[in-house]
């Protein structure tokens, strides 16, 4: 191939081993978003992340509306997860305003938190299993997931976004005989994730599949920068229901579930082990929660901040840390709204993850990341 | 485990679910049941009443034209425009009353905690759905009117497992 090329241009030398693939932006298998992979035969020479597929200028958009009209579209990012989401900026704009929240209304939005937290979690174990080719995995977390929305419904309103949480409170509080029904259902949800070992977590197959591949060690998911679940199941116990406890959180009885692996199978695993402690949180909220008593405090309509201000609060997600920090100017619309969320920071310990693997463990490993594609790219 | 114990036992717990009965939700011949008529908000208190966020009702003889469901709307969806009413109503001198957009509203119900007057609530009904986009805009008269709605499945747990009865 000796052809005259255009003086000022030159040939690109490509390697005859090497193959560039892309995996997504609306492939199954990615979510919205983008993995360009770099394969030699059968195993991942390299791979570069894409996210911003789906960005949507949340961000911007708080900008331009006011403290309460930004709690819809705020809560946009995860649907799944949306009272978590929404936690950081409601307990920002708190301390902003210098709002004291009643204690009952803080039962209650731990308790929602925790319900949407096994919701976010269901759906993400139900796409884990379907990239691992399990549809029993599928269909089982998505029908018992529903048990959990039906509550979330009776509480809020709604069956996925539930703007719920305002500055200052609930929107509105237990309908009668929440208790009992919460209860029930929680205790048969709990009955049921515990049969998932048995066809899933406990399965050889599985084991086989995800075991030592994509290890993360102890030192490197400090270093990366890593959160939550990723986090936990390198070793580290880091969780911020713990380490800083927001509302009531620091009166309940729970622990944190950690894992030493760091490889796909205990990334798989820390979450399900999560929704067992967070009916234990459900549980237990329930018991302590004060029968009755208000649950918001009445704003003025268009609360506005106090001069120059600026707030950073954090909780945890489904996907780890999630922060707010918002600046105020002392108008009603905040000055900058800023979101830091888990999934994006997860998402920077692929490359490294993946080097080495086969490309059937790309899914596997990719997902057992927690990364959510809509709220990295906000 | 031994690798045959462990697939047998993920087999097995499979086949047990063969003699328990069917948890899916046959919509639309059977209807979630939600609790209460929807939701309602006490502006003296401040606080809302629980219930299913749908399509919403509006009370003629309470609404005075005050626009404030449409400003609480500007921020999340204008999806609420004021529009002229034929009929006279003594506390609504303008004669304007919301009309509301269903292929913007995204259900958050602001506009009801915004209602000053008792007027605006919501209702269970959510469907919804329209061959066109006009279809989808509901005028006062229209969101005047009570839905029908059937809803009578619940979640129903036995020692057999959930089902919805
Ligand atoms: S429910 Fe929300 S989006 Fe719908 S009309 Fe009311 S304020 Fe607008
Ligand atoms: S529905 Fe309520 S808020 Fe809207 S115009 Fe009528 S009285 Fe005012």
């Amino acid at each position: 191939m000796n052809k005259e090329l255009p003086p000022g241009l030159a040939l690109q030398k490509v390697d005859e081993r090497i193959m560039t693939l892309n995996v997504g932006p609306q492939h199954p298998g990615s979510g919205h978003m983008r993995i360009i992979v770099q394969i030699d035969g059968d195993f991942i020479v390299a791979c570069d992340p894409d996210p911003g597929y789906v960005h949507r200028g949340e961000e911007k958009m708080a900008e331009y509306r006011n403290y309460i009209t930004n709690i819809p579209h705020l809560e946009r990012p995860v649907i799944h997860d949306s009272c978590n989401v929404l936690y950081p900026y409601v307990l920002g704009v708190e301390e902003l305003l210098g709002i004291e929240v009643p204690e009952r209304a803080k039962y209650i939005r731990v308790i929602a938190s925790e319900l949407n937290r096994c919701v976010y979690t269901m759906y993400w174990l139900a796409i884990y299993g379907i990239f691992l080719g399990h549809s029993t995995m599928f269909m089982w977390p998505a029908g018992d997931r529903e048990l959990l929305i039906d509550l979330l419904e009776k509480m809020t309103g709604a069956r996925v976004t539930h703007a719920h949480f305002v500055p200052g409170g609930v929107r509105n509080d237990l309908p009668p005989n929440f208790e009992d029904v919460c209860l029930r259902q929680v205790n048969y949800f709990e009955k049921r994730i515990k049969e998932y070992a048995a066809v899933f977590y406990d399965n050889p197959i599985l084991i086989a599949r995800t075991a030592n591949t994509g290890v993360l060690s102890r030192e490197d998911a400090i270093r990366l920068g890593t959160t939550g679940s990723v986090l936990r199941a390198s070793g580290v116990d880091y969780d911020l229901r713990k380490k800083e406890p927001y509302d009531v959180y620091d009166e309940l009885d729970f622990q944190t579930n950690v894992l030493k692996e760091g490889d796909s199978y205990a990334r798989s695993k820390i979450p399900w082990l999560d929704m067992m402690e967070s009916c234990r949180i459900i549980r237990h909220a329930l018991q302590k929660m004060p029968k009755s008593g208000s649950v918001r405090v009445k704003l003025k309509p268009n609360p506005k901040g106090k001069g120059l201000d600026s707030v950073y609060k954090r909780v945890e997600s489904g996907r780890g840390s999630l922060g707010c920090y918002i600046v105020s100017d002392g108008k009603p619309e905040p000055y900058r709204v800023k979101l830091s969320v888990g999934s994006f920071r997860n998402l920077i310990a692929l490359p490294y993850l993946l080097k080495g693997e086969k490309l059937g463990n790309m899914p596997s490993v990719y997902w057992s990341l927690n990364y959510w594609p809509v709220e990295a790219d906000r | 485990m031994n690798t045959a114990t462990g697939i047998i036992k993920a087999l097995n717990s499979g086949i047990k679910h063969l003699a328990i009965k069917r948890f899916t939700l046959r919509y639309p011949e059977e209807k979630l049941k939600f609790v209460g008529d929807g939701y309602q908000f006490d502006p003296s208190t401040g606080v809302g009443i629980a219930g299913y966020k749908g399509r919403h009702m509006l009370f003629h003889d309470h609404c005075t034209g005050c626009q404030l469901c449409s400003i609480a709307c500007e921020g999340v969806a204008e999806a609420i425009a004021m529009v002229k009413v034929p009929e006279e109503h003594k506390q609504n001198k303008k004669a304007i009353m919301p009309q509301i957009d269903y292929g913007k509203c995204v259900f958050c119900g602001l506009c009801v905690d915004a209602c000053p007057f008792y007027a605006l609530y919501m209702t269970n009904d959510y469907e919804l759905s329209s061959f066109s986009k006009e279809g989808l805009i509901y005028t006062p008269a229209q969101l005047q009117v009570k839905p029908f709605v059937s809803q009578d499945s619940e979640i129903k747990i036995t020692d057999r497992g959930a089902t919805h009865g």
